[in-house]
């Protein structure tokens, strides 16, 4: 079957097994974020007693998308946009402003200076954006809490569901995140970033003023649909919207250890320090 | 063997007969019984032990396990080793002198430094907090040291042991209301605490956890590696409760210096922040 550009997620959720097979390349600027539409297959969620849906398990990135690895040689192919074989979710689309395009071309071409490749945290959304099928997450839920535990960098994420404040003079890799149910869809607002982080392998980044909306909305027992909206005023010119769903792994298998500070073998090839006060010029 | 373990277990209840009688004397509100009694509140299927919250050992035991005599700014520490009874860790010989070439390297040898993951047990009795994450079934520690975490396996299948991880592989049961896990696959790059106490990999722990009140976390740790001790050796510590409203794990997370030395860097310190080089911006 074929999707159309004007698709409504709400079908295409409904048609789930369809969307799985990878029927095309949808556009992610026609998907607006939809709540999450009470349905009779609702009813069928697994809950907890508190009455909201049970996101407790070991979860994995499915489809296509490759972190942004190939689109610095491969952009506008539509490769990870579902063009490829068995398709994948849609590439979010960034439109920087005019300063912050030219630092993103910087990054481009410096690849090594990510700092994911220096095992630091990979931030928001790019803990759960990890390559498709390789880390896990291991969720853990109770009424006060969704706790999101990352294998890659042993990331943490335990977000309160009460709608709390930020905090003040804080800003941290993985910022801070508060939580809320919006009837069954769980929503992340997510502050407090300390402007280090990268959003992907291909240079593409943020700064302190970043902004994450997430939800996250359990479609069927097996599979929850996550959305993100970044907004950074200063990077750019329009929020960038990153999609994909999560696939429950079969319970035979368990979350393994990411080790990457304690194995790191690397940093000799790196010829600029990221992060630190020394800058030195590549040569 | 079985006499040696005969008599483990004779010390293990002399002991726990004192810290009662202690209890006993010093708590006029308890009743006697509540250091070997407490029974915790459960999780919402009315059976399992609600272990969660944030806890934090109190005291400085991280400094050397088997005792210290204080030094600026830290205070003294007893040994935390209740088994053997005189509280130190029973090496082999040629392991003893090895311990002690790593305490004279300390100030730059011990893996924490590096802002590695601590390994258990040495993630329990840092003196950070860790939060105990759970739901029927689900157990998992996240350890605020380097963002470190475990998660709890059911022992209803064997243990994972195909390499050597940091903060190994865990598989519990509970017994009562004590909850059991069993630790293997822990690389021997780790060490124990501070003073260069280490372990090989063969290092195999069994972990005890139970309240004895309603904030106190009590933790054994029963240690045996037969290429670095010569007997099992077990070590205790407890966990108070961090009841302050709000109160939560926050990131922690290393920059390195300009020297490549790495330093644990709070979100709370202004220094983590690394505010946008806009300048950089305008001239591409």
């Amino acid at each position: 079957m074929k999707l159309t550009r004007t698709v409504d997620w709400r079908v295409v959720l409904g048609l789930g097994a369809a969307f799985l097979a990878g029927t095309g390349p949808l556009n992610p600027a026609s998907a607006q974020p939809a709540p999450a539409a009470p349905s009779a297959s609702n009813a069928a969620l697994p809950r907890l007693p508190d009455g909201h849906p049970d996101l407790q398990g070991l979860w994995l990135k499915s489809g296509g998308g490759f972190q942004g690895l190939f689109i610095g040689s491969l952009e506008g192919t539509n490769f990870a946009a579902g063009g490829g074989r068995g398709g994948g979710p849609p590439t979010p689309q960034y439109e920087y402003t005019p300063g912050a395009a030219a630092e993103r071309a910087y990054r481009q071409q410096h690849g090594y200076e990510d700092p994911e490749g220096r095992c630091h945290l990979p931030g928001v959304p790019r803990a759960l954006d990890q390559p498709a099928g390789l880390y896990p997450v291991q969720i853990v839920q109770d009424e006060n809490y969704v706790a999101l535990l990352h294998e890659a960098m042993h990331d943490v994420r335990i977000i309160p569901t009460d709608n709390s404040k930020h905090p003040r003079n804080y800003s941290a890799w993985s910022g801070d995140s508060r939580g809320r149910w919006e009837g069954d869809t769980f929503v992340v607002d997510v502050s407090n970033f300390n402007g280090r982080t990268w959003l992907d392998m291909a240079g593409n980044f943020v700064d302190e003023n970043e902004h994450v909306l997430e939800r996250f909305s359990l479609t069927d027992p097996n599979t929850i649909l996550y959305e993100a909206t970044v907004t950074d005023p200063t990077v750019f010119v329009k929020p960038v919207a990153f999609r994909f769903t999560l696939k429950r792994v079969p319970a035979a298998q368990q979350i393994l250890e990411y080790s990457c500070l304690e194995g790191e073998r690397s940093r000799q090839h790196f010829t600029e320090e990221d992060g630190g006060t020394k800058r030195r010029v590549v040569r | 063997m079985s006499s040696t373990r005969v008599a483990r277990h004779a010390v293990r209840s002399i002991v726990l007969a004192a810290v009662a009688a202690t209890v006993a004397f010093t708590a006029v509100a308890q009743t006697a019984k509540d250091a070997t009694s407490f029974s915790p509140g459960r999780l919402w299927d009315g059976k399992t032990p609600d272990f969660r919250g944030i806890w934090q050992a109190r005291g400085s035991a991280y400094v050397n396990l088997e005792g210290h005599p204080g030094e600026k700014g830290i205070a003294a520490s007893a040994s935390i080793i209740v088994d053997p009874p005189d509280g130190k860790i029973p090496y082999r010989p040629e392991a003893l002198a090895r311990r002690d070439e790593n305490y004279r390297a300390r100030g730059t040898a011990d893996p924490a430094l590096k802002c590695y993951q601590a390994g258990v047990p040495r993630a329990t009795y840092l003196g950070t907090p860790l939060q105990i994450l759970q739901s029927p079934g689900n157990f998992a520690i996240a350890y605020q040291d380097n963002h470190a975490f475990r998660v709890f396996h059911t022992d209803d299948r064997p243990h994972f042991d195909a390499a050597d991880w940091w903060m190994g592989d865990t598989r519990y049961r509970w017994e009562g209301d004590t909850l059991i896990a069993d630790v293997v696959a822990l690389t021997d790059q780790l060490w124990l605490d501070q003073a260069g106490n280490f372990h090989s990999t063969e290092f195999h722990v069994v972990e005890r956890y139970r309240m004895t009140g309603p904030d106190a976390l009590e933790y054994e740790a029963r240690i045996e590696d037969p290429v670095v001790y010569s007997r099992p050796w077990t070590l205790r510590a407890v966990l108070q409760r961090v009841k302050q409203r709000g109160a939560r794990i926050i990131e922690d997370e290393c920059l390195d210096d300009e020297n490549g030395v790495r330093h644990h860097v709070s979100p709370y310190d202004p220094r983590n922040l690394l505010k946008t080089d806009y300048s950089r911006w305008k001239k591409p």
